[in-house]
């Protein structure tokens, strides 16, 4: 895939979305209880995709593709003894680095195909691009 | 391992931070022989839920060694209520597993959904329902163990206290045979109390019933913050239908319980102390604590109480483990040494560990620059 410029304005917003994420993820007391109910987490038994380790690397608004490893299901935030808007957090670090051309590969080909096709697995089962056939 | 992610690692929940070399998660007993057999300095990480930095690497040359993936729960002997499983085991998943055999695992921490057994024996937790169940190595049959040299044995009984609450000093845990109690029904009542003299009398009570699993208490300041009226109160769990609690009531008031450290936490009360008293000495410490605006709460029950400092009040923290001592408590009931109360071990206690360091870790690889 061509590698996009990055213009200065996607810059300035995706340190402002960095930002953002690291302050919604300020007030984390790394307790760990937002584990129990991550299904990420309870398939991989890696802390890294854990709601706390998200926390810990986006607080130092760090751009890391483990954000795209959640399924923004917000189990962590039931957990979350203060309530903390996890999602919201990894949403604006996800924007952030697309805007940065740091997102994922697999999912620009998806909305790619999307565009292409109109399903995400680049079939041509519909006839009509503009629509977004069921897979 | 990617150096951001590794900062992952690199925490716990004392919220300290170290610096790690690397982090492995191992998934079976040869694998992490074979890491240990080629690793200088291993700190051993469960859940990352201690509260004294026992899991945080403080050497740039230590290696992570990550339990969770060593998850298997196997051999439940339900006549003898026994289990065998992994170290990595999550408490609430064995729970969750032994809950069908209406059996269970009596030992409950507040970390309990996340918490990992290997990480319960190493620090011998303790937990909201002591006073009925006393404390984690209670309730082990055997564990087995891999030493500095990548041996694995087993440990009986009289062998556990070189590993159970010495916070990983001495070897890996990798697998336990745990004892089980028959699941319980329960119920709870909350109790408001006047004076902390009045708290005294009413536990010293309640410790009579037999039916009385669970004293938790929590100081006025806290109960404030949990919207009840500005007096102390009592949390009284009852293995019978005694409480006034019941189903959906009785668990809310449980889960608002476990909630209390992340919601001082959360008020800048971050660092969270665990000494022990006996009752009859909880009115001067818990005086002391409250002439210092300090928040409290605790299993009372069994006497260990949590105070909860601000960065502010943390040159406290020095002046209240002198009263511990003075008033023959332990500075720390249940969450152990780990980096954080080094300083507070007493000498003679101190030669004891370093023996048993020398003993069971010769090579001295396993989380150097803790408890001791
Ligand atoms: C919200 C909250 C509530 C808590 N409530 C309680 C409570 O009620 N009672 C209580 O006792 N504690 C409580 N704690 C503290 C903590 O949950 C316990 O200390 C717990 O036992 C730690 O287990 P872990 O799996 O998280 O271990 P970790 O924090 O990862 O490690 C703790 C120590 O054990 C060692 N260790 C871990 N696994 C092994 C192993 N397999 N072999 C050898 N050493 C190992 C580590 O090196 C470290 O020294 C609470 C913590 C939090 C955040
Ligand atoms: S929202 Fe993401 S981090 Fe939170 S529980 Fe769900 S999968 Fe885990
Ligand atoms: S539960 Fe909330 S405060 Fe605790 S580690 Fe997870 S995100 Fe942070």
């Amino acid at each position: 895939m061509e590698k996009h410029k990055i213009s200065e304005a996607d810059r300035i917003e995706a340190s402002n979305l960095m930002e953002e994420a690291s302050d919604i993820l300020d007030s984390c007391i790394k307790c760990g209880m937002c584990k129990s109910l991550c299904p990420v987490f309870k398939t991989l038994k890696e802390e890294r995709v854990s709601a706390r380790g998200k926390a810990i690397i986006l607080s130092d608004k760090i751009m890391n593709k483990v954000v795209f490893e959640c399924t923004l299901c917000k189990g962590c935030e039931q957990k979350c003894p203060l309530g903390i808007k996890v999602c919201d957090a990894i949403r604006k670090a996800r924007e952030a680095m697309v805007l940065k051309g740091k997102g994922l590969k697999s999912n620009e080909e998806m909305i790619d195909n999307i565009r292409k096709t109109g399903n995400p697995f680049g079939k041509n089962i519909g006839n009509d691009p503009e629509k977004l056939y069921c897979c | 391992m990617n150096k951001d992610i590794k900062k992952i690692y690199e925490v716990d929940a004392s919220q300290l931070k170290g610096s790690a070399l690397d982090v492995v998660s191992p998934t079976n007993t040869e694998e992490v022989r074979r890491i240990i057999t080629q690793t200088k300095n291993i700190v051993i990480r469960g859940a990352g839920t201690g509260l004294a930095g026992g899991c945080v690497p403080q050497h740039g040359s230590d290696v992570v060694l990550d339990m969770s993936k060593m998850d298997k729960i196997s051999e439940l002997d339900k006549e003898r209520r026994t289990i065998e499983i992994e170290a990595g085991v999550i408490l609430d998943d064995l729970q969750d597993y032994l809950s069908d055999f209406n059996l269970e695992f009596p030992v409950k921490p507040s970390s309990h959904a996340v918490v990992t057994i290997g990480g319960m024996i190493a620090t011998d937790a303790v937990g909201n329902r002591a006073i009925k169940y006393r404390k984690t190595s209670d309730w082990i049959k055997w564990i087995e163990i891999i030493d500095s040299f990548g041996k694995v044995e087993k440990r009986g009984i009289t062998e556990l206290s070189d590993y159970s609450g010495m916070e990983g000093i001495s070897g890996v845990i990798m697998r336990a045979c745990l004892k089980l109690s028959p699941l319980k029904k329960r119920t709870a009542t909350l109790l408001e109390v006047d004076n902390l003299d009045d708290v005294t009398s009413v536990v010293r009570k309640l410790k009579k019933n037999s039916a009385v699993s669970m004293i938790e208490f929590f100081d006025k300041e806290i109960s404030k913050e949990l919207g009840f009226d500005e007096h102390y109160h009592l949390i009284v769990e009852y293995e019978d239908d005694s409480g006034e609690l019941k189903d959906k009531e009785y668990k809310k008031l449980l889960a608002l319980r476990d909630k209390i450290y992340p919601f001082v936490a959360d008020k800048g009360y971050t660092r969270i102390e665990d000494p022990k008293i006996m009752l009859d000495r909880f009115v001067k410490l818990m005086s002391w604590l409250e002439s210092k605006n300090i928040p409290t709460f605790g299993h009372i029950g069994v006497g260990i109480l949590h105070p909860c400092f601000n960065h502010e009040q943390e040159k406290y923290i020095s002046e209240m483990m002198k009263l511990v001592k003075r008033l023959s408590g332990q500075i720390s009931g249940e969450h152990g040494v780990g980096i954080l109360k080094k300083e507070f071990v007493e000498m003679n206690d101190k030669k004891i560990l370093i023996n048993v360091k020398k003993r069971t870790d010769p090579l001295n690889k396993f989380n150097v620059g803790k408890v001791i």
